[in-house]
């Protein structure tokens, strides 16, 4: 038997009647564990937490905590019985007290277990929410209302903590400081958490593996490392927008040939017969600017975004390149202007399909 | 489909507010007494002929009352108007039997108003130029001007809740107040009105006191009188069905435009405050004349009677022993009131918690019970009791149970379950249907049980709901008279049957004092909960 934490196995994920993620199977090793899933709005990731937490039923697979089964065909523990927590999307406080008593309520499970890790007091400051303490769930924000009741699941300190898209509604500005204070905590108290998130760059941050859902199915289930630089699946690509599958012919060990960009090199991370046509993936950071390159293509979009410029640049036969240029480089080029690449062109890690 | 306590509970108690409803079908087609022929060659077209004329009468009536009340103190700002807001509603106190009561006592030879016209021009033959309000028309009035509260509470809330960018709309286009009226806020408030006018044709077919004392047949005194007189039960419940029949069109009706309405105040996004229009000078006075006869005609004229008849008459103050009457009142209501909000938190989350459709239809035909007259309800409950009786138990070889239902307050207070069952079930519907359902899954998660979600989490957020609940079940309890007629104990007297058999023995002098402590005592509860009733925001 493995020792995995928490298992799910085969498991079809249903709501009303109707499957939503078919054969899931994922696991987290490692009590303490923080794990993203990411895919589009509407997908079922709500759906496999509600799964998870007791809420809905399976009729296929397993769902394993500590190695108790919570979940199969046969079994199913009641929500209550489970020792999960679930923070929801939506506001779900107790509208008729205010907001310190419902964060309360939430450590009145687990007492005798729990050796005071963590008290009202840091749980309010780490999440800012001292000014509502006193207030009715109707009178805050909806960001305000999610780290409350964030701040209560967190103060569960249950053995599975499920966090429905836990920032979604929280300021922009405000987003970044709260996923670090939440990995903080979260690393502190070693609660083995699963994250819900549309937003991939949250999922990177927080999850020390994350899982993509897309189509009914969980495409890849990796650290956040690999599933960036190595997507397994063109829809993986798409999705996560990381670039562009531009067709290339493989011509050696470490080469490739595009007809527009020419000779391609690097490693290869599956390998293909020589000869062979493939799809590559060229990323925006793959190809360098350098201005005394032959190979020159045309300025059709400059994006500017804060740290850096993305080119769009046009090759001769009509293909669309994205390319990063750094916000501090000296010069730019306006659209209609050619753009140098340096050559060759070199990529690590290289993505065919 | 899980089996749990919550789900059968609910069953059971929808069930058995559905078992009159059924007993009234089932008898239809039992076999009757001759009597039943001889009424069906002469008396029944003047029961279905008096219930209609009836009935539309005092919908025109409360239509135009109800409405143009509504329309006046949510569109325009005048004298008092602030003030007439709540007080419209206080003609809720003064049932219709009460106010026929005043009716006739000002009316009638040598009555009150034959006493003013006699202080003021000495004496004279003034009975002759008097207007009589009896019969057809007294009931008309006396009932129109009990019930048009339900117009005015559900028109001004839809008026409340129509924006200002209609208004202007309107403006826009240049109409003027009255076409505005016409052609935008009444069509947009008119499922909402549909609704009011449902729950004043309801109760004007059931309405059994002010049309009994005014002695005019209708399908529902005549369902009182077969039994009462003829002791035809089987009778009774023909007419019933009958009656029925006629309910059910209007219970259909009024659950079409009701889900129209929820539509209409569920928008919430662009809604802008109205502006009232200041109406000042003649148009001002105008407006608070109307609003002002309308409350004094409902609510202070029928006070006024019952009070000056009380200080006239003081010997009955003194005959009546007014301390059991609110002791035998309280009693009841308390005893209702609680067994209708206990029953009907638990059939709430029993539905709540069992996604189940038999149980839904179940609890969505329960509520049903409203819509039928009291007179009904009673006899079906008699006749059930009796079937029960002398199918079952009796052949079983136990001792009749006759006694414990009927004729006794378990009966009367199980009659008044059924009857005001919808009434409890929905008001903590309402309430209920302000909690999402995540909180209820938090709650889980936090670790509660069901029955502890249920008494920690529902309870205490209900807590206003259910207060709400129970004053309005009150309400209705203390002005209910036709079940508490039929089914209560022999000398067990509140103060509508008081009132109620003092007229009906022409001691109209002797109602005045009972009529008076209900009146007041409905005021009370109407003052308190006036608040939610007029609810001026869409929280």
């Amino acid at each position: 038997m493995n020792k995995n934490f928490f298992e799910v196995k085969n498991v079809d994920f249903n709501i009303n009647n109707k499957t939503k993620v078919r054969n899931v199977t994922f696991s987290i090793e490692n009590q303490g564990d923080v794990i993203c899933l990411l895919g589009p709005s509407g997908i079922g990731k709500t759906t496999i937490l509600r799964t998870i937490a007791g809420l809905e039923k399976i009729k296929k697979g397993s769902i394993i905590l500590n190695g108790k089964t919570l979940s199969s065909e046969e079994i199913n523990l009641e929500p209550e019985d489970r020792n999960i927590s679930l923070a929801f999307q939506d506001n779900s406080l107790f509208p008729h007290y205010i907001v310190e008593k419902n964060i309360l309520l939430g450590s009145e499970r687990n007492k005798e277990k729990k050796d005071k890790k963590i008290s009202l007091d840091e749980i309010v400051e780490l999440l800012d929410i001292s000014k509502i303490l006193n207030k009715y769930p109707h009178e805050i924000s909806a960001g305000e209302a999610q780290r409350a009741s964030l701040a209560r699941s967190l103060i569960m300190q249950p053995d599975l903590l499920l966090l429905d898209e836990p920032l979604s509604n929280v300021d922009q500005s405000f987003k970044e400081e709260i996923q670090v204070r939440l990995k903080k905590i979260l690393n502190k108290l070693k609660i083995t958490t699963i994250i819900v998130t549309h937003d991939s760059y949250e999922a990177f941050y927080l999850g020390s593996k994350c899982g993509i859902i897309l189509n009914q199915e969980l495409k890849q289930f990796d650290d956040p490392y690999k599933v960036y630089h190595f997507p397994n699946s063109v829809e993986v690509v798409n999705f996560l927008n990381r670039g562009i599958l531009i067709p290339a012919k493989v011509t050696g060990k470490n080469t490739l040939e595009n007809l527009d960009l020419g000779t391609i090199e690097g490693n290869f991370i599956k390998e293909y017969p020589e000869g062979s046509d493939v799809k590559l993936l060229l990323q925006p950071e793959d190809l360098e600017h350098d201005d005394s390159s032959n190979l020159k293509l045309e300025v059709v979009d400059r994006k500017f975004r804060g740290t850096n410029f993305i080119y769009t640049l046009k090759t001769s036969s009509n293909t669309l390149i994205p390319v990063f240029v750094h916000s501090h480089h000296i010069h730019q080029h306006e659209v209609d202007e050619k753009f140098g690449i340096k050559r060759p062109i070199h990529i690590d890690h290289i993505v065919c399909f | 489909m899980r089996i749990n306590f919550w789900y059968i509970s609910s069953f059971i108690i929808s069930l058995f507010v559905i078992i009159p409803i059924l007993t009234v079908f089932s008898s239809f087609f039992e076999s009757t007494s001759n009597y039943y022929q001889v009424l069906k060659d002469t008396f029944l077209m003047e029961y279905i002929s008096n219930s209609l004329i009836l009935l539309v009468s005092v919908l025109i009536l409360t239509f135009l009352i109800g409405t143009g009340s509504a329309y006046l103190v949510s569109f325009f700002n005048f004298p008092f108007s602030n003030f007439f807001k709540w007080a419209l509603i206080l003609s809720f106190a003064v049932p219709p039997y009460i106010y026929a009561y005043s009716l006739t006592a000002f009316f009638e030879n040598y009555g009150t108003a034959y006493t003013i016209l006699k202080n003021l021009f000495g004496e004279g033959n003034y009975n002759q130029s008097i207007p009589k309000f009896d019969g057809l028309l007294g009931a008309v009035l006396s009932i129109s001007f009990s019930l048009y509260a339900y117009v005015y509470i559900l028109a001004r809330a839809s008026f409340l809740y129509q924006s200002q960018n209609i208004i202007d709309l309107g403006k826009n286009l240049g109409f003027t107040k009255f076409k505005a009226l016409y052609s935008i806020i009444l069509p947009a408030a008119r499922p909402a009105i549909v609704a009011g006018l449902s729950l004043v044709a309801m109760e004007t077919l059931a309405e059994f006191g002010a049309v009994d004392f005014f002695s005019i047949n209708t399908l529902t005194t005549g369902i009182y009188n077969s039994w009462i007189a003829f002791d035809d039960l089987a009778f009774a419940n023909r007419l019933s069905f009958f009656l029925l029949l006629f309910i059910f069109a209007l219970f259909i009706l009024e659950n079409l435009s009701r889900k129209n309405a929820k539509y209409h105040f569920n928008t919430k996004a662009g809604f802008k405050q109205k502006e009232k229009i200041q109406l000042l000078g003649k148009k001002g006075f105008l407006a608070f004349s109307f609003c002002f006869l309308i409350f004094f005609l409902s609510f202070l004229f029928p006070l006024s009677q019952m009070m000056y008849w009380t200080i006239k008459f003081p010997e009955n103050l003194f005959d009546l022993n007014a301390l059991d009457l609110l002791i035998n009142t309280l009693y009841l209501v308390t005893l209702s009131s609680l067994m209708l909000i206990i029953f009907g938190l638990i059939s709430n989350y029993g539905n709540r918690v069992n996604k189940n459709k038999t149980l839904n239809i179940l609890s969505t035909l329960s509520i049903s019970g409203y819509a039928i007259p009291g007179v009904i309800l009673a006899v079906a409950f008699i006749t059930f009791v009796a079937w029960f009786d002398n199918n079952l138990v009796k052949n079983l070889g136990f001792v009749s149970i006759k006694k414990v239902f009927i004729g006794s307050i378990l009966g009367l207070v199980l009659v008044y379950f059924v009857r005001f069952y919808s009434l409890a079930y929905n008001g903590i519907k309402s309430g209920y249907e302000k909690i999402n359902i995540s909180v209820d899954e938090s709650s889980y998660l936090l670790g509660y049980s069901k029955r502890k979600t249920f008494m920690n989490i529902h309870i205490p957020f209900l807590r206003n709901s259910l207060l709400f609940v129970g004053i309005l079940v009150s309400l209705e309890i203390i002005r209910e008279l036709p079940i508490t007629l039929i089914l209560r104990p022999f000398n067990f007297e509140t103060f509508a049957t008081t009132a109620y058999i003092s007229a009906s023995e022409d001691l109209l002098e002797a109602a005045a004092v009972p009529s008076l402590f209900l009146i007041l005592i409905a005021t009370f509860f109407i003052i308190v909960t006036s608040k939610y009733i007029l609810r001026d925001n869409n929280e």
